[in-house]
């Protein structure tokens, strides 16, 4: 080996200087710094880096933070005496609207009535509401109400009017109509002022009127009243039509009445069995037991056949079901007189009077017929209407007074009364909103909403409710009655009026104050039912009347949503937002056609999967053309089960005036013009129907778009479970077998909690919040989805945002369908958040901004959210609701969604509407989620209340809002470790029929079912019986 | 001069007689180039195609979520399908550059560096998804576990989505240094031959003051493989754990054991179907096909019909799991909701069979593994059958679920949504832009390494030697 040198550079040859500091560098041992300090010694050390981070950071974005705008609460000067800030008062009042009353609590927060609650003092509804009395409070902060009496458009002062008025009338008479004046007072006033305009008189129209029940008694018992029904005492129930759990009559008292026969004592099994005949489905169709379906012209055929089959006659029915329907339910009414009931929907004199006689067969009279306590709500008679509008068409009426009636909208002729109350020289309206009448009047000084009002309302006979105001008036608006005192002279105003009536009947002011702090006068409660004294002398002449039979194929059957009905619910927009339970549709009526005409008229075969996929996951709609007698309208048809394959239905209530507010613009079409008059009453349903394709397409706002549980790979029977009265009375246990089965793998009922899980078991001590729901009692009836819409500020998102499917309903009504497609079974399932307690929503939540309380409340921290959406896809119940937009005004970029999104949800964040809050409970910006939370404002409440009185909580301590609206105590809620709750008390006591859904996840809900029983026919029994027999051969 | 033998059996990685320095030229020439007329319009397109992304976002900020098409039953939809998407594409560049590093494999040098650069780009768009998916983008700082004064309240380390977090944050800094480790010596090399002062002081700060010194090589040596053990488990664990946000849940069609690794599987094809896609190009435009040789390319096949084939076993696996679990709503939305092709997402589970298991075994032929054309179809088309994937496993999963009550209408998405994806592709096509424009497209440094053992011109003169007898070769060498 050579010494040879081997250099890599010129450096390393030369060995430079520099060479030799870079070959000293390259393995320096410490970093090189600048100049002589140490890195501990320089300005800005390494271990003051977090500090001058942190400072810049926080500095930056100081700097960069804008100013939040300011919005200025001013301090009572003088505090009302009675408002305690965070202090909520209830008064007692009365819901009225259109003769039906219902007596209610308004709960005021700081001079703002905010929720209506029933009042449980009420012998009638006893603390229950139906939908709209819920919504009624939203109805007070309407934008579009009037503002100020107006003469021509005009504001002019009350004075001024008054003025005008007096000169306009002078002593002429004039005609005051309204529509049923249920307040004893009220007619007083009207009296009084009748006397001092000799010749003047009232008439009373009601839109939906009860004429036909009206006459028929008047023919048959000499008394034009509508008699109590009690659905408590049948324990056979059959409708005719009639929609008692939804639009007829007393729908809040009858769903209370009917819940009694249908809730089931576990251990003698009994319950009541209702029988439906209709054309369209409807809740109560939905409800029944049977249901038998037929065209609307056969009505009154119907009730004949019944009446002869009763007695053994012949059916003339063709029809074979019916046929078969009408036998049947004959001969269960005669195994049952004297505890049956038999209804009907039917606007026809004779109908109703052939009804009356197949109640006096079945001994009804006296004994689910109370005539001792008739209602005093519906008086109007549709013939003394049409007279009127002959009179106003002739000239004869020179003054016309309107309040609460709609004529120009509701009534059969509408070109007729417009070209009538032109011939009147003096019309003054008094509707608090600027109505299709009203806007025709003359005059128009704008009467109080009922929660500005004072009042009173005889709601049957003896049974007394009253309206007090709970705040005062938000605008320039008087009380009718106010008017006709001042008009007629009177010096006193109706509040002192009313005051002294009572007086007088109720004997010193202590009695007076103590039936306003009530809000209910109730009759004593008589032990026997009245009875009537039947005359049959008409029963002959009507039973031949209604044999007539209808014209053409199709029909169409108009009826009511329980959600807008049929006069002015289009307005509001929680009814409007409210699906439908029957139809699960928003914002709209549309067509109702059967899956057999969907699949004649439009193409569509629910039985072929790909059809009805296509059907059900796309919004628009096929639009048909419905032509009756010359008029026509074009609605979107949805194929509803349940419905005559022959008949189509419309719902009322739609197609309004933009007048009355941002909630009807482009919502639904009139369906009033389909009405007529036969033999002298409106009739709600037309024959020779022609239905026509138009090509177009129409988008619906359904929030539910699949009706069955059971799919090609098996019968979701976790989610819902049914059975038939049979059925439960052979094997009571069948429900806990199966749920036995399915938790088998995970450790069996018993075990399942602990040993479905690898985690550890944790103990439950203290409160723990529970919640039970009897899809036996549950109607459907939705009262509690918008109670819950009030008490939770649950925002409206109006149609486009719920056709998007973006409806933030925290509680919502599932609606299932099982059996034959044409005439299913409907079941009602109230899915609200199950609070599980091993909830899959909780685990996956990044910022842990959904946890679990103590108590068992599966809680949802808005300010945490930062809306990523993982909890509402992992929930298996998807109740979780996100704030797609911001639908509640509480963005931090004021107004960037006008013109995005609904004028409606623009109208619902007006500082007028906004009054209608809940300020108890957070109002949620857009990008969060948001869900039920067992209204934990009002737990809160209770445990306060409760901690002050230092006593442990108690049973009835707290109510969650969709409870304190159930009209039939489906819902029970409460402390489960506390063993004499009523949540504990339903759950042991109704074991066999408690199941939760989704158990086999191992979610461990909160929430827990009671399945759904039908007393379904034997016949029926034996054919599923056979079913579930080749079932299990087959499996 | 590393001690490795090649077999002469084995193609040339590097075709041509090149020397180091021809290397170094041609890898560099666009670098130093004028950028060509095409380039720019393709910039200008990508810019353009971002621009309209950003304006997407602001809307989505200052609207809302609500501009998506997506509902209370589908929560996620193009937002989430995207974001895997793009994770699952940013898979290759690390399986390139670390797991074949680990392995030795050669052939790799062609393809890393662009393939690392797709990586870190592609991880880049995919955070963006999870990030403007949210409700309240501007309180995302929530799911960082620091000190804070909210308590202090935590992040919920239960959560797969926090997981994601972790991983994805983690797998971005740990590609971005592998890969910027791996730039310094040829940013030094266009440092050197920089000829303008600005060129010259930018370069240098990139390069980090590079010399080439031995410890400067026996650092960068130790940190690649350092980093390369870093990334290797992470290659497994970003779309294990991805795919954890929809194992760990309740939801039939999600909740599947199956997901880690045919997640994985899927990651990896869609992962080195985008770099086909990418580097077919890049070779043309660029003028590097003896760079990035048909070797590279069939190579690269091989692991596609590998992994798509993986994919395809995991597709039936969850098919058979559908039925042979008796569970109604596995086998509902198995067998229903995807396998039915006239239920209305069926078209996209078929799209995704033909797309993603039936197409690419084309690549069982060895004529279609080095067909260029044939390739590059196939790449788009396994990318497009990627996403349908994805879109299936979320939406077709969500839209049916438990409650047939909740069952949803049919989700497609609105032009901000689609806006959102095209945005990414807007970010990735600028930033590969720039980086084709201003980095060395392929591992100079690197591929001189292999250019001694696996070039052509060293193959024939080794391959010379090799057919020389003992006494030859013993002859020549004695003088």
């Amino acid at each position: 080996m050579s010494d040879k040198k081997y250099w890599q550079s010129f450096g390393e040859l030369n060995n430079s200087e520099a060479y030799q500091q870079a070959a000293k560098d390259e393995f320096k041992e410490q970093l090189p710094f600048e100049g002589t300090e140490s890195i501990m010694d320089s300005k800005t050390p390494r271990r003051d880096f977090l500090k001058y981070l942190g400072f810049s950071t926080a500095a930056a974005a100081l700097a960069a933070s804008c100013e939040t705008p300011v919005r200025k609460a001013v301090p009572f000067a003088n505090k009302p005496e009675d408002v305690v800030p965070g202090i909520a008062n209830y008064y007692a009042t009365t819901y009225v609207q259109d003769g039906e009353a219902v007596s209610i609590l308004a709960k005021v927060r700081d001079g703002r009535p905010i929720k209506i609650e029933g009042n449980d003092l009420s012998a009638i509804t006893k603390g229950g509401t139906t939908a709209r009395v819920q919504a009624s409070v939203l109805d007070l902060y309407n934008t579009a109400r009037l503002r100020f009496p107006t003469i021509d458009g005009k504001e002019v002062t009350f004075e001024a009017f008054d003025k005008a008025v007096g000169e306009a009338i002078g002593t002429s008479p004039v005609v005051v109509l309204t529509s049923s004046i249920v307040s004893p007072s009220t007619k007083e006033v009207i009296n009084q002022f009748v006397a001092k305009h000799p010749g003047s008189k009232h008439v009373v129209y009601d839109a939906v009127s009860y004429s036909g029940i009206l006459q028929a008694n008047a023919a048959t018992y000499g008394k034009q009243v509508i008699p109590s029904y009690r659905f408590d005492k049948a324990k056979i129930i059959v409708s005719l039509g009639a929609d008692f759990l939804g639009t007829w009559i007393s729908p809040a008292e009858f769903t209370k009445q009917y819940a009694q026969g249908k809730k089931i004592n576990e251990k003698h099994p009994e319950m009541s069995k209702h029988i439906q005949f209709e054309s369209v489905a409807s809740i109560t169709g939905s409800n029944a037991d049977e249901k038998i379906l037929h065209k609307p012209s056969d009505s009154g055929n119907i009730a004949a056949s019944l009446l002869a089959a009763l007695s053994g006659g012949a059916v003339t029915i063709t029809d074979a079901a019916v046929k078969k329907g009408i036998e049947k339910t004959a001969k269960t009414l005669n195994a049952h007189k004297g505890e049956a009931l038999v209804v009907s929907g039917s606007n026809d004199v004779n109908v109703q009077i052939v009804v009356n006689a197949i109640n006096e067969a079945i001994g009804a009279n006296g004994k689910t017929i109370d005539w001792s306590v008739p209602y005093v709500s519906y008086q109007g008679v549709d013939a003394d209407f049409a007279k009127l509008v002959d009179e106003m068409n002739a000239g004869s009426v020179s003054n016309l007074f309107i309040y609460s009636a709609n004529p120009a909208y509701t009534w059969v002729d509408t070109n007729k009364f417009i070209s009538g109350l032109k011939k009147v020289k003096t019309v003054v309206s008094f509707s608090g909103i600027n109505d299709e009448t009203t806007q025709l009047s003359k005059y128009v000084i704008p009467s109080h909403h009922y929660l500005e009002s004072w009042g009173d309302a005889e709601i049957k006979a003896g049974y007394f409710s009253f309206i007090q105001p709970t705040i005062n008036p938000l605008f320039k608006t008087r009380q009718w009655q106010d008017n006709l005192l001042k008009w007629s002279g009177a010096t006193t105003d109706y509040a002192a009026f009313l005051k002294t009536y009572w007086i007088a009947k109720l004997g010193g002011e202590a009695g007076w104050n103590k039936t306003l702090q009530d809000g209910v006068v109730n009759a004593a409660a008589a032990e026997t039912l009245g009875t009537a004294s039947f005359n049959s002398s008409a029963v002959a002449g009507a039973t031949t009347a209604v044999a007539a039979k209808g014209k053409g194929k199709y029909e169409l059957a108009l009826y009511q949503k329980i959600s807008v009905g049929a006069t002015n619910g289009a307005s509001n927009p929680w009814l409007q937002e409210l699906p439908d339970p029957v139809t699960k549709a928003t914002w709209d009526n549309y067509l109702i056609i059967s899956p057999k005409l969907a699949k004649e008229l439009l193409k569509i075969d629910l039985n072929d999967n790909g059809q009805a996929d296509a059907y059900e996951v796309n919004p628009p709609k096929k639009v048909v053309k419905v032509t009756v007698g010359g008029k026509s309208i074009t609605l979107p048809a949805l194929i509803i089960p349940g419905t005559h394959p022959e008949t189509v239905g419309i719902a009322l209530g739609y197609g309004r005036t933009d007048k009355l507010g941002k909630a009807v613009v482009e919502s639904g079409k009139d369906a009033f013009i389909f009405t007529s008059l036969k033999n002298n009453t409106v009739s709600w349903f037309a024959d020779d129907v022609q239905l026509e394709l138009t090509g177009d397409l129409y988008k619906v706002a359904l929030t539910q778009t699949h009706g069955g549980y059971d799919t090609k790979q098996g019968k979701r029977t976790e989610v819902m479970k049914e059975l038939t009265l049979d059925e439960f009375k052979e094997n009571p246990k069948e429900t806990r077998e199966d749920r036995e089965k399915e938790l088998a793998p995970f450790g069996g009922l018993e075990k399942f909690e602990k040993e479905g899980t690898i985690y550890p078991y944790f103990d439950k001590p203290g409160i723990k919040w529970g919640m039970s729901i009897d899809l036996n009692t549950c109607t459907g009836c939705s009262a509690c989805v918008v109670a819950c819409h009030a008490e939770n500020n649950v925002p409206v998102v109006g149609k486009p945002e719920v056709l998007r499917f973006h409806d933030m309903h925290w509680l919502r009504i599932d609606r299932y369908y099982s059996g034959d497609m044409e005439n299913p079974n409907v079941v009602f399932q109230p899915m609200l958040c199950q609070h599980c307690d091993n909830a899959p929503c909780e685990n996956v939540c990044p910022v842990a901004a959904t946890n679990h309380s103590s108590e068992g409340l599966n809680q949802m921290t808005y300010n945490r959210c930062i809306g990523t959406r993982y909890c509402a896809n992992n929930c298996p119940y998807k109740v979780r609701r996100f704030n797609w937009a911001d639908y509640t005004g509480a963005d931090s970029f004021p107004d960037n969604q006008r013109d995005v999104l609904n004028d409606v949800v623009m109208n619902m964040n007006d500082d007028l509407t906004r009054m209608v809050l809940n300020p108890d409970v957070t109002v949620r910006s857009r990008g969060v989620i948001e869900k039920c939370s067992f209204c934990v404002q009002r737990l809160q409440e209770g445990k306060l209340k409760a901690k002050k009185e230092s006593r442990p909580l108690q049973e009835g301590d707290v109510k969650s809002a969709c409870q304190q609206a159930c009209p039939t105590g489906a819902i029970v809620f409460g402390n489960v470790n506390d063993k004499h709750s009523a949540i504990s008390i339903t759950r042991e006591e109704n074991k066999l029929r408690t199941f939760y859904s989704l158990e086999q996840l191992h979610v461990l809900p909160n929430v827990n079912y009671l399945v759904k029983v039908r007393h379904i026919d034997e016949e029926h029994e034996g054919a599923k019986k056979e079913e579930k027999e080749a079932e299990k051969e087959h499996a | 001069m590393h001690l490795k033998y090649e077999s002469q059996l084995r193609e040339p990685l590097v075709y041509g007689t090149k020397t180091y320095h021809d290397v170094t030229e041609d890898i560099v020439r666009p670098i130093e180039a004028k950028p060509s007329k095409l380039w720019y319009i393709g910039f200008y397109i990508a810019v353009a195609l971002l621009l309209f992304g950003v304006y997407a976002l602001y809307r989505d900020v200052t609207y809302g979520i609500g501009q998506w098409n997506l509902n209370k039953t589908i929560g996620w939809g193009w937002d989430i399908t995207n974001f895997v998407w793009w994770v699952g594409i940013g898979h290759a560049g690390t399986l390139i550059s670390a797991i074949l590093l680990l392995f030795r494999q050669g052939w790799r040098t062609g393809v890393n560096r662009a393939a690392e650069a797709m990586t870190i780009f592609a991880v880049m768009c995919a955070g963006q998804f999870p990030i403007w998916h949210m409700g309240r983008v501007w309180m995302a700082f929530f799911v960082l576990p620091y000190a804070n004064t909210r308590g202090p309240l935590w992040v919920n380390f239960n959560s797969p989505l926090l997981w994601d977090v972790f991983a994805i944050s983690t797998y971005f800094t740990v590609s971005l240094l592998f890969w910027y480790s791996g730039l310094l010596p040829d940013l030094a090399t266009v440092r050197d031959r920089a000829k303008t002062k600005l060129r010259k002081h930018l370069y240098g700060i990139a390069s980090f003051g590079w010399t080439g010194s031995t410890k400067h090589w026996q650092r960068h040596e130790s940190l690649s493989l350092v980093l390369a053990g870093l990334s290797t488990p992470l290659v497994l664990s970003v779309h294990t754990i991805v795919s954890f946000d929809f194992a760990t849940s309740v939801i039939p069609g999600w909740h599947t054991t199956i997901f880690p690794p045919y997640f994985v599987a899927g990651a990896v094809f869609s992962g080195f179907a985008m770099v086909q896609s990418l580097m077919i190009i890049v070779r043309k435009v660029f003028g590097m096909e003896d760079y990035v040789t048909i070797g590279h390319i069939e190579a690269m096949n091989k692991v596609i019909v590998t992994t798509g084939s993986i994919v395809g076993v995991a597709y039936l696996t969850e098919l058979f799991m559908g039925w042979y679990s008796q569970s109604k709503y596995e086998g509902y939305t198995f067998w229903y909701s995807r396998a039915n092709l006239f239920s209305p997402y069926g078209w996209s589970y078929w799209g995704m069979m033909a797309c993603n298991v039936i197409s690419p075994q084309i690549f069982w032929f060895k004529k279609m593994r080095r067909n260029l054309f044939v390739t590059f179809f196939m790449s788009v088309i396994v990318n497009i059958g990627m996403w349908f994937e994805r879109f299936v496993i979320i939406v077709t999963s969500l839209y049916r679920d438990y409650l047939p009550s909740s069952w949803a209408t049919y989700y497609s998405p609105t032009i901000w949504e689609i806006g959102f994806y095209l945005g990414t592709f807007g970010l990735f096509f600028t930033c590969f832009f720039l980086f084709a424009k201003y980095f060395p497209v392929i591992a100079i440094a690197e591929i001189k390494y292999v250019l001694k053992t696996s070039g052509e011109n060293f193959k024939e003169t080794v391959g010379n030697i090799e057919t020389k007898s003992v006494e030859e070769f013993a002859h020549e060498y004695a003088h």
